[in-house]
């Protein structure tokens, strides 16, 4: 069997740094050797590519999912069924006609099936968004990612089309990083499955506590081993602690402190990753600590690691049926 | 009539639940005779309760989507419903009647019209998140924070969310103000559907510049009028803010909220910096854009 092990960045809260430290991550494991292709799984706020500072890709295919419906206003009686089943209130009534907002439509059949004069037709096959690659960063990996059209359901097949054209370009043995979106809905469900470790990420507040106690339940969902990274550890001494408290009480082993650095903002307008535009910030430099331990402590022995850290308490996902 | 104003951005970590909670706090101080409901509809990472100090959620409810009961004395395995799920829920294996996997199913009902046989139970339901309906009372500031939180492990936020938004509306608020997570999916235009404003919070980074294009596409594709808000302003250069920002028709104003320590503090304890403190430099910039606000509001429920 061909090995290939997924490691996915996460955070439940969004904009607490999980782009940022997957590009150092990945341009740091590359450097010491690792094989690992990057996999952006955010199609809706693409962004790993900016924090790479990638700006032309060797290839972009479009990605064809769904359909939309539409009412044929010849055959519409104007009788609201449609409105009455839509799932996600997408038809309205525009100057007394009944028409189907196409950036809510998921495309389900319902309205369609409920209408009494087969009134609903579709458009199929919509161009939903594409799948963008670049086969050599300059920092010695592959990256794959992509984008959605704003509006467009099911992002996270997307995602899971987006991680296997990563297991492709990889082409054997290595490690694929994966850049999550925020949330634990769709896109982070396709993320973390099939991943085997989950670098989390949280900042000191408790908001930021409180998602992340939500990824880590999915971690423990999906069994994929927990670790935990504190960035802006410095701007909030009692959140700090919480947070460790509960990595403590989780038996989550802390990779990093990253503390508050006014260069992770500006890094990006620079179009190179953090570690290259500021390689003696104070940030960039525990980010390069957090890589040197992922690659001497997980990946050099990642069943090791897995079989140490790997969920005790799984949690299941039992459908709440009436 | 509701008016409905949504907060959203595309990337997340921007300050939406920040700029939400104040602004909700400062509308419902200055409008003390007219009902507002702050819709919390990032259910996969609520946090506006936390930013306003909320201790605990009150009047939960369960969030209920339909689910497919199948009546295997009518089902004939004729295969419709298959054809019919777009999810792919429904599998037939190897002959045999239908089965389906709850976390596959949207709830989306085809399943049902389609089945010739009427096979499939209408009453059947799955809880795919919680809802609660919590008094908030602020020096002044009254009003209801409905706050919608997905069950960890279910796929299917868009059906949870327009059910919260649909509570939200039900307590028949003169404004809705709606707060949504990160990203630019059906998720969020579900939930910004039918606002007549939508505030963009955004950061002056290349990250924040990139997913508020996609928002604003949102924007000018629901034809609804736009205010962006430049959160954390100079911490990056904000030229390419203004360059997106020039494409989108959807744009009417640009407020800018400078970084300032006290706004994680205020963030932190749990209470919105317009309440924790009004004169900090943060705070006077976010009470441009909930002044300005405050105007629209009462000339659309002055007009009804």
């Amino acid at each position: 069997m061909v090995e290939q092990v997924e490691i996915v960045v996460a955070s439940g809260k969004g904009g607490v740094g999980k782009s940022t430290l997957t590009s150092v991550l990945a341009v740091e494991l590359a450097k010491r050797g690792v094989k690992l292709v990057a996999a952006d799984a955010d199609a809706e706020a693409p962004n790993l590519s900016i924090t790479l500072g990638v700006r032309e890709w060797d290839s972009v295919e479009p990605y064809y999912e769904g359909r939309i419906a539409y009412i044929r206003e010849d055959l519409c009686t104007q009788c609201g069924i449609c409105k009455e089943v839509c799932p996600l209130d997408a038809v309205e009534v525009v100057d007394e006609k009944h028409v189907i907002n196409q950036w809510i439509c998921e495309g389900c059949l319902t309205c369609s099936l409920a209408c009494p004069e087969k009134a609903i037709r579709f458009i199929f096959r919509v161009e939903a968004g594409s799948i963008m690659v670049k086969r050599e960063t300059g920092y010695g990996f592959p990256l794959v990612s992509s984008t959605i059209r704003p509006g467009r359901p099911n992002s996270g097949k997307l995602v899971t089309e987006v991680k296997n054209k990563a297991k492709t370009l990889l082409a054997g043995v290595g490690f694929i990083l994966v850049d999550a979106a925020a949330g634990i809905g769709c896109q982070v469900i396709s993320s973390l499955t099939g991943a085997k470790i989950a670098v989390l990420v949280a900042e000191p507040t408790p908001a930021s506590l409180s998602d992340l106690k939500r990824i880590h339940l999915l971690t423990r969902h999906f069994m994929v081993a927990p670790a935990l990274v504190v960035n802006k550890y410095d701007i909030n001494p009692e959140g700090l602690e919480d947070i460790l408290d509960y990595a403590g009480r989780e038996d989550i082993p802390v990779l990093g402190m990253i503390p508050y650095d006014d260069t992770v903002p500006k890094a990006a307008s620079t179009g190179k990753p953090l570690n290259i535009a500021y390689p003696e910030s104070p940030a960039a430099k525990a980010m390069v600590e957090v890589a040197e331990k992922v690659a001497e402590e997980i990946l050099v022995d990642w069943r090791k690691w897995y079989s140490r850290y790997r969920p005790k308490r799984p949690a299941p996902y039992i459908p709440r049926i009436k | 009539m509701t008016v409905i104003v949504s907060v959203t951005g595309g990337k997340g970590g921007t300050g939406k639940s920040f700029v939400a909670t104040n602004l909700a706090y400062y509308l419902s101080k200055n409008l003390p005779d007219k009902r507002l409901v702050l819709a919390d509809l990032d259910v996969e990472a609520p946090n506006d309760h936390i930013l306003l100090g909320v201790k605990r959620l009150e009047a939960e409810e369960d969030v209920d989507i339909f689910f497919p009961k199948i009546d295997y004395s009518k089902c004939t395995s004729c295969g419709a419903c298959v054809k019919a799920c777009d999810t792919g829920a429904i599998i037939m294996a190897g002959g045999r009647p239908p089965f389906v996997f709850p976390r596959l199913c949207s709830g989306c009902w085809a399943c049902y019209y389609v089945c010739p046989y009427k096979a499939i139970s209408s009453g059947g339901r799955r809880t795919l998140a919680k809802s609660y309906a919590t008094p908030v009372e602020l020096d002044g500031a009254r009003f209801t924070l409905v706050t919608g939180i997905l069950r960890e492990g279910e796929e299917h936020t868009p059906p949870a969310i327009i059910r919260v938004k649909r509570r939200a509306l039900g307590l028949e608020p003169d404004i809705l103000l709606v707060d949504t997570g990160a990203g630019t999916g059906s998720g969020i235009t579900v939930a910004i559907h039918y606002s007549v404003l939508i505030i963009a919070v955004t950061e002056p980074t290349p990250m924040g510049a990139h997913d508020l294009d996609a928002i604003l596409q949102v924007a000018d594709g629901l034809e609804t009028p736009a205010w962006v808000v430049i959160n954390r302003s100079g911490i990056g250069p904000e030229e390419i803010l203004g360059e997106v920002i020039a494409r989108h028709k959807s744009v009417e104003r640009v407020y800018r909220i400078p970084y300032s320590r006290t706004v994680i503090e205020s963030y932190v304890r749990g209470d919105p910096i317009l309440h924790y403190k009004p004169s900090d430099p943060g705070a006077t910039a976010l009470r441009r854009v909930a002044g300005d606000l405050l105007e629209v509001v009462k000339s659309m429920l002055r007009r009804g």
